[in-house]
């Protein structure tokens, strides 16, 4: 008895009896069906032959067939469906099977997931890169257009000399220290996108006026509308 | 008895037999062992015969399936087929007989008009397959279908009877009108 047990699924925990009733039920099923088997073959061979010629065929096969589909009809219609007895062991193979296929169901999806994860993760890597070298680039773009705008602007919109000294002894414009027109620009600018609700920016005696006309006049700065002592850079990227 | 029954004998288990009947012996041949060399779960037994009657000596297992090839090429191949059906009991034509004619490729070495045999086939009610068996990929495939249709008429395929198979097979074409 023992030996037996070690051949079956040592996780099974049906009784040995058990399997072996099911085959006996099983094989006795198929015995009977093979004695209504014989019995309807020796019903058979009591009927006679019957052969074709050309003429006749074709009728006689279509009524015999409208009559052999009828009988099969009523067959079809009376029979109710079977199963083998399904008993415990039956149930636990069956069962075994079905989560079987689930199993391999269920990795089949976890590796194309997986698979789809790892596409991802490169595509994602692949698309990080790209905006990085992008931004890097525009980075330097920026600071070369900057560079160049502080150039052209010293070039060619330096301060006043101060050396140049007035008859008048004016104590007021030598005494402020005045800025650059990159300086002011930049000031006009900060304020713009610091605070875009209100880019206005006051004049201060540090914007060398003739300057601030420049910017006035060309359509780079505006005034406030209300008030004349404010100024705001034009929104250009808008 | 000299006519052939479909049903004269109990089945062997899990067997399928078929009857190949046809003068070209090298083509029956040829079909025959493509036929065994499909993958089935049903254990296939082959038949040939040049016409029937089959002598009454041998002892061989119930026939599933009867199939005629008719070559087109040969006048002698349809009278042998049109005599042979005489030794066959009408039962048998409810699905479970084939006609496959073959050689219609080679269209000028046909001596037998493609009408004649769809008459025979629709006279007897029985479909008709064409394939050129001379040609390994379309025997191949033939061999393929005819192992599907015995395994039905063998009653293999649980659900489908050979009478069944036989109405889906229905051609719509039959030979037109002038020529009945």
């Amino acid at each position: 008895m023992t030996l037996f047990q070690e051949d079956l699924d040592p996780d099974s925990t049906t009784d040995v009896g058990d399997v072996t009733n099911t085959e006996e039920e099983l094989i006795r099923e198929c015995e009977e069906m093979w004695k209504d088997m014989e019995e309807c073959q020796n019903k058979l061979s009591l009927i006679g032959t019957e052969t074709l010629t050309d003429s006749n065929a074709q009728l006689s096969l279509l009524i015999m067939q409208v009559k052999c589909l009828t009988a099969e009809l009523s067959q079809w219609q009376k029979k109710t469906p079977e199963t083998i007895p399904l008993t415990e062991d039956v149930l636990i193979t069956l069962g075994k099977e079905e989560f079987q296929k689930l199993r391999q169901d269920l990795e089949m999806v976890l590796s194309t997931k997986e698979s789809k994860n790892e596409k991802l993760k490169e595509d994602l890597e692949r698309i990080f890169n790209e905006l990085k070298t992008k931004m890097l680039n525009i980075k330097e773009y920026k600071e070369k257009l900057l560079s160049t705008l502080g150039e052209f602007l010293e070039d060619h919109f330096p301060l006043p000399d101060r050396s140049v000294k007035k008859k008048k002894k004016n104590i007021q414009e030598s005494s402020v220290n005045l800025i650059t027109l990159h300086e002011m620009l930049e000031i006009l600018i900060n304020r713009l996108f610091d605070v875009p609700h209100d880019p206005y920016v006051k004049i201060s005696d540090s914007f060398w006026p003739p300057y601030v006309e420049l910017l006035l006049r060309n359509g780079i700065a505006l005034r406030h509308p209300e008030d004349p002592t404010r100024i705001r850079l034009e929104a250009f990227h808008q | 008895m000299s006519v052939l029954r479909p049903l004269d004998k109990l089945p062997g288990l899990n067997t399928a037999t078929i009857l190949l009947v046809g003068t070209e012996d090298a083509l029956l041949q040829q079909l025959a062992d493509s036929m065994l060399k499909e993958d089935c779960a049903s254990e296939l037994k082959v038949h040939l015969a040049k016409s029937l009657p089959l002598p009454s000596s041998v002892n061989r297992p119930r026939i599933d399936l009867i199939v005629f090839v008719v070559n087109l090429h040969s006048k002698y191949s349809l009278q042998n087929t049109e005599e042979s059906l005489r030794h066959v009991d009408a039962s048998f034509f409810l699905g479970k007989v084939c006609f496959l004619a073959t050689g219609a490729g080679r269209e000028s070495h046909c001596s037998i008009h493609r009408h004649t045999v769809v008459k025979l086939a629709h006279t007897y009610q029985s479909p008709l397959l064409y394939c050129d068996l001379e040609v390994e990929g379309f025997r191949a495939t033939m061999a393929q279908r005819l192992v599907r249709v015995l395994q039905i008429c063998a009653g293999h395929v649980p659900g489908v009877s050979a009478l069944n198979l036989l109405s889906l097979l229905r051609s719509s074409e039959g030979p037109s009108l002038e020529d009945l």
